[in-house]
């Protein structure tokens, strides 16, 4: 991931994300003007409580996660192969300057368990609940670690690479018939690639 | 038997000293109730007047976009966020725009930037008139209903003149706005810009909706039921807000002066004076009065960006095919109901990879165990009322 200013000139919020990577025991990197911190998995509840506590980020913004996957069975594959991982994502923010940081720890694929954050911030209740049906993430110490939105006795974690959409499955998506050009665009650039999705 | 005068004092004592033994209750609320504004199901432990542990049942109109978003290319995205929270579309549109656009950094022409400003106050207008006519109708006044969505529909007039949807503009393109009629192949070379009389009109219409604040505000400020209901009924402390993500007019009627438009660059809100209102205690009364003046403030916001909008194109030079390079952002927006945010990763594709939906009503909604606790049956409506939050914005 490239920062979205070359590396001569410092990124204005360059020194706040190193301040909370150092505060935290993390690591940083700016992506497009998004703050985001590293942190291992056993220090992510102590790093919420510090960015509350000491930094000021105060503002539980949301909570998610990203299936990093190479095999995809809905949408596109990704183009080079990863880590198989879930990436636990949160980002919280001060109320005056407007700052945020996002958290991402990663959690293995095959016992995906993460300490909840519900202590620290209590808005993370719902949020884990979501991530919780969506990507079979497991929050250990949650108080009630419920279905959200899905109905009781529903199998499967939709939002998993590893989910097939069946809509899909029964109907692929139309090819180029529903692709508009763009006003003002111009006619020597034919819409030859499949935008098949 | 008689009644001596003892015996009657003793009696009355009884009768207050010793507590009935009742069962507690348990109501359920919904799923289909006027006062949800959509589908919402609540369950609560009632005890006499008083609710416990209440428990929202969600989910009911949960049409998984996140995953959705994974199957479609990036111009076909805007359909389904439009649809989110369906009282400000166009709204909803902004900052997904603009995460892909801070992906591919592309320049946004200065007049298309006012344009979505514009629409976008105007759907900041639009959705708190609807606040504006159902609050004060859920505690039983009619009358601010017809007043609101008569200027409602004024504003939502001129929406469609120009994207030709009053609830589902889809109107933003990766790079600018569409054109305001046809963007069809014979047109495509003849942009065009927003309709004849729009500015007129416009001027018109914002100098109605700051009158029928006037009317709004001495209807529902001067009527005593509505005061009695809504004062110190429901207080949310700031810092409860905060550790919740509850955002927008719900935060700021706590007293927190934040407003993202102040302090993110989605749109050029910098050039433009307005004022961040902020309520004081954080009642169901200061949640109104906070979206009132916020209509006032928005009105205003659309008649300074009418007086100076930069001419120009409508669209940056984009490829016809949009692919978006690799890369993850963050692009949070202030809309009419608080913090709505995309949290956008792309591998270079036609499509996201993932895609986060942060919608502001989720979070608004996630502190009704903690604000309904112990209060009364009846202020249930009036707290939710107050709380404004539509169930498409909840379920995405």
């Amino acid at each position: 991931m490239t920062s979205s200013q070359s590396e001569a000139t410092a990124h204005p919020l360059q020194a706040f994300a190193e301040a909370v990577a150092e505060a935290v025991g993390g690591t940083s990197e700016i992506t497009f003007d998004t703050v985001k911190v590293k942190v291992p998995l056993d220090m992510w509840v102590e790093a919420h409580t510090v960015a509350r506590d000491q930094l000021g980020l105060v503002f539980f913004s949301w909570l998610s996660a990203i299936d990093w996957a190479n095999h995809v069975e809905a949408g596109d594959s990704l183009s080079r192969d990863v880590d198989e991982r879930y990436e636990l994502l949160t980002t919280v923010g001060d109320l005056d300057e407007g700052r945020r940081v996002t958290f991402s720890t990663d959690l293995p694929k095959d016992e995906p368990v993460a300490p909840t954050l519900v202590p620290v911030f209590a808005g993370a209740n719902w949020h884990e609940r979501e991530a919780s049906e969506m990507f079979g993430i497991d929050f250990a110490g949650h108080p009630n670690l419920i279905k959200l939105y899905l109905p009781d006795g529903f199998i499967g974690n939709p939002l998993r690479k590893s989910f097939p959409l069946l809509s899909r499955e029964v109907k692929p998506w139309p090819g180029t018939v529903d692709v508009e050009g763009m006003p003002g665009s111009d006619d020597d650039e034919p819409a030859t690639e499949n935008p098949e999705a | 038997m008689t009644y001596t005068p003892d015996t009657v004092r003793h009696l009355s004592e009884v009768s207050v000293s010793v507590e009935l033994q009742t069962e507690d209750m348990t109501l359920n609320i919904g799923p289909q109730h006027p006062s949800t504004h959509g589908v919402l199901r609540l369950v609560a432990r009632v005890d006499g007047e008083r609710c416990h542990d209440v428990q929202p049942v969600i989910g009911y109109m949960h049409r998984g976009y996140e995953k959705l978003a994974e199957v479609r290319t990036y111009p076909q995205i805007t359909t389904i966020v439009n649809r989110i929270d369906w009282v400000s579309g166009y709204a909803n549109e902004v900052p997904f725009i603009v995460a892909a656009e801070k992906l591919m950094q592309v320049e946004v022409p200065e007049r298309a930037q006012y344009i979505r400003l514009i629409l976008t106050e105007m759907a900041r207008i639009s959705s708190h008139l609807v606040f504006m006519a159902s609050f004060p109708l859920e505690l039983g006044a009619a009358t601010p209903l017809f007043f609101a969505l008569r200027e409602r529909e004024r504003v939502l007039d001129l929406l469609e003149s120009v994207t030709g949807g009053r609830f589902h503009p889809n109107f933003n393109r990766i790079g600018g706005v569409k054109p305001a009629y046809g963007a069809g192949s014979s047109t495509r070379k003849m942009a065009q810009d927003l309709p004849a009389g729009f500015f007129r009109e416009t001027r018109t219409a914002m100098e109605e909706v700051l009158k029928v604040c006037d009317e709004i505000e001495t209807l529902v400020a001067g009527n005593e039921i509505i005061l009695a209901r809504t004062k110190g009924i429901g207080v949310l402390p700031p810092e409860v807000a905060a550790a919740y993500g509850v955002s927008g007019p719900n935060m700021r009627a706590s007293g927190v002066a934040f407003d993202l438009r102040k302090v993110e660059d989605y749109l050029p809100y910098d050039r433009f004076d307005f004022n961040v209102v902020t309520g004081t205690n954080g009642d169901s009364w200061d949640r109104w009065w906070v979206r009132l003046q916020e209509i006032r403030e928005s009105a205003r916001l659309i008649q300074q960006a009418i007086d100076g909008i930069p001419s120009g194109p409508l669209q940056a030079k984009v490829p016809r095919i949009i692919k978006v390079p690799a890369g993850e952002t963050y692009v949070r927006a202030e809309n009419p109901k608080g913090e709505m945010g995309y949290y956008l990763v792309s591998d270079g594709g036609l499509g996201p990879y993932r895609l986060k939906i942060r919608s502001a009503s989720f979070s608004n909604l996630s502190i009704l165990p903690w604000i309904l606790e112990g209060c009364l049956v009846p202020d249930i409506i009036a707290v939710m009322g107050s709380l404004d939050f539509v169930l498409g914005d909840v379920d995405r």
